[in-house]
């Protein structure tokens, strides 16, 4: 008799989860329930636009659904949609793999201002999420607060010219903001000393390489790291990014119709100014489930519940991290789980008629496909209406 | 024939490949697949072939999974003489400095152990449309008819 696995969300973490239990287990029945009606999580809302090559890993989560026959239910978000007591009911095990979307607030004075911004609303918004709020006005002085790789991606498509991105997927509305922008100077705020700074150096090798870029430091970074100090050497380009280290932001405040960042630093205080400010500094829960509470119940391992990825772990770890994690987590329900043939599993969404399947994907892929320019390898569709009923689909 | 099919991956790329190519050969032949992590350097056959897919990480290092392999075969200095391999690397061509360099080094380093490479070496691109696949059962055919004959 198989199990039932429902696992809540299709990024990386559910899809490696599902990917590793159907390989140990293949007669299980595995759905993976998302809130949008598409799948893969941050591989397609997250990972930058000019990255492609890391999204590659959708071919395997593609046949996880195609070839081990787990289930794609989209456009059903838990918490809102069903219950996780129903959901809880109607399957052996419970994974939650929501991530986390929401942007961690600074935790300063001012940091609601209009002008800032937080690094996942802007990638949403660059990346054509369902949920996008509208692209910002940056101004011709934006300050990054954060030095991890998010800020880097942020950064690099910031400076990019339309040539360096030509074979991304970075839509047609968000390629003529960036063609529009003001942009004269970045700044980039960081607590840590840039030794300890979190970006990876391959990161900022990439930057320091591009035509635009001329990455400076200020000269108390003497920790800074090789690849930091040999892209600092080899840019050359007319936008300068200068990156501040050792500095906390305490405040930010309306000044002269723009923004005014005071950050504390070894040497003192010193202001900022800023014509916004982007808050790249980590994500939070959306609140949409009770995370803290239903982590306790987790741990406790009591409720055939688990929890994986950023869910579980806060924004921290890459790719890597959740197939590995998925890995041990499918190892450990294999061996804890136990069937009860009363519980439904998927019957229980049978009388809803609004949610999409993977076939649903497949057809959308193949249109976005279709529909990229000789400049871009996709065009994504962006409005949930249409992702939900793109017209004439059959014809796709 | 006994086929050996190892993979050192981050992501999971190269063991689909693996995978893959385990099912195409598994009608005709004896195979195996393993991750590098997993293996011993007296784990490769010498009879029969060993095939190798590895991708490529943070400037041209080896990925993680091929790592522990790697400083087993640095610790223990294995003989590898009448090892056969062929290797395929998994990379992405915006990485141009390191483009392959995590499959390169790996070949080099059971070359230097006294292990025979067969065929190239070729390197599936993640910035490109080919799939890797199309690519890998090709060259892999072609270098098994060539020990068959
Ligand atoms: C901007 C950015 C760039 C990144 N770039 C890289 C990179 O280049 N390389 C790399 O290795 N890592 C990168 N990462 C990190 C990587 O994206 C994460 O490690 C990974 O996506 C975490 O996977 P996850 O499945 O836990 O979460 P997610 O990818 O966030 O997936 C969670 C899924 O759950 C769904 N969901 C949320 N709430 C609900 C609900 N209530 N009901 C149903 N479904 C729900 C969401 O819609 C989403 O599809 C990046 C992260 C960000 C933010
Ligand atoms: C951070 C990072 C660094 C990479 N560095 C290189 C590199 O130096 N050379 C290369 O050819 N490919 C590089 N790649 C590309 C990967 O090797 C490629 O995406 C591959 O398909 C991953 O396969 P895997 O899933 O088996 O690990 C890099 C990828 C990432 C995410």
């Amino acid at each position: 008799m198989s199990a039932k696995i429902a696992i809540v969300g299709a990024g990386p973490s559910g899809c490696y989860t599902a990917q590793a239990l159907l390989k140990r287990a293949p007669d299980l029945e595995v759905d993976i329930l998302d809130a949008q009606p598409v799948p893969y999580g941050l591989v397609r809302y997250g990972v930058a636009a000019d990255h492609q090559g890391t999204k590659g890993v959708a071919r395997q989560f593609a046949r996880v659904f195609t070839r081990q026959n787990a289930h794609f239910i989209g456009n059903l978000r838990v918490g809102r949609d069903v219950s996780m007591e129903e959901l809880r009911g109607a399957y052996d095990a419970v994974v939650l793999a929501a991530g986390l979307s929401a942007d961690r607030p600074l935790g300063i004075p001012g940091d609601d201002l209009p002008g800032v911004i937080g690094s996942g609303a802007l990638t949403r918004a660059l990346y054509e999420h369902p949920e996008a709020q509208a692209l910002p006005e940056l101004g011709e002085a934006p300050v990054v607060i954060g030095t991890g790789n998010v800020a880097i991606d942020i950064l690099r498509l910031l400076a990019k010219t339309p040539e360096e991105l030509k074979g991304s997927d970075l839509g047609p509305v968000p390629t003529d903001w960036l063609a529009a922008r003001k942009i004269r100077r970045i700044t980039v705020v960081g607590r840590s000393t840039a030794g300890a700074a979190k970006f990876s150096p391959v990161m900022v090798k990439e930057l320091g390489e591009l035509s635009q870029v001329d990455l400076r430091l200020p000269g108390c970074a003497q920790d800074a790291g090789e690849a930091l100090q040999a892209a600092v050497a080899a840019s050359a380009g007319p936008l300068p990014i200068e990156f501040r280290f050792q500095s906390r932001p305490v405040a930010l405040e309306q000044a002269d119709g723009a923004l005014r960042l005071t950050v504390e630093t070894p040497q003192g205080v010193e202001q900022i100014a800023a014509t916004s400010v982007i808050s790249a500094i980590g994500f939070t829960s959306d609140g949409a489930l009770d995370r803290g509470a239903l982590l306790q119940e987790v741990e406790a391992g009591t409720g055939r519940l688990y929890a994986t990825g950023w869910f579980r772990n806060g924004s921290v770890g890459a790719i890597p991290q959740c197939r590995e994690e998925g890995q041990r987590l499918a190892q450990q329900i294999l061996d804890e789980i136990t069937p009860d043939p009363a519980r439904p599993g998927r019957a229980l969404f049978a009388d809803r008629s609004d949610v999409v399947d993977f076939d649903h994907w497949l057809q959308l892929d193949a249109r976005e496909l279709a529909a990229a320019t000789d400049q871009r390898c996709r065009q994504k569709i962006h409005l949930r209406e249409e992702l939900l009923r793109p017209a004439n689909l059959q014809d796709a | 024939m006994n086929i050996a099919i190892f993979f050192g991956t981050e992501t999971g790329n190269a063991e689909m490949l693996a995978e893959d190519i385990a099912t195409e050969l598994e009608d005709q032949h004896e195979t195996s697949v393993a991750n590098l992590a997993d293996t011993a350097p007296d784990a490769l056959l010498t009879e029969g072939l060993n095939v190798i897919v590895c991708s490529s990480y943070d400037d041209g290092d080896f990925p993680a999974s091929a790592k522990p392999f790697v400083e087993k075969v640095q610790a223990a200095k294995p003989d590898l003489t009448g090892v056969r391999f062929a290797i395929f690397g998994l990379g992405d061509s915006e990485y141009a400095d390191t483009y392959g360099f995590g499959s390169m080094k790996v070949a080099e380093l059971l070359v230097a152990h006294g292990a025979e490479a067969l065929g190239d070496r070729p390197v599936h691109d993640a910035a490109g449309d080919a799939l890797p696949e199309d690519m890998a059962l090709p060259w892999l055919e072609e270098i098994i008819g060539g020990l068959d004959a």
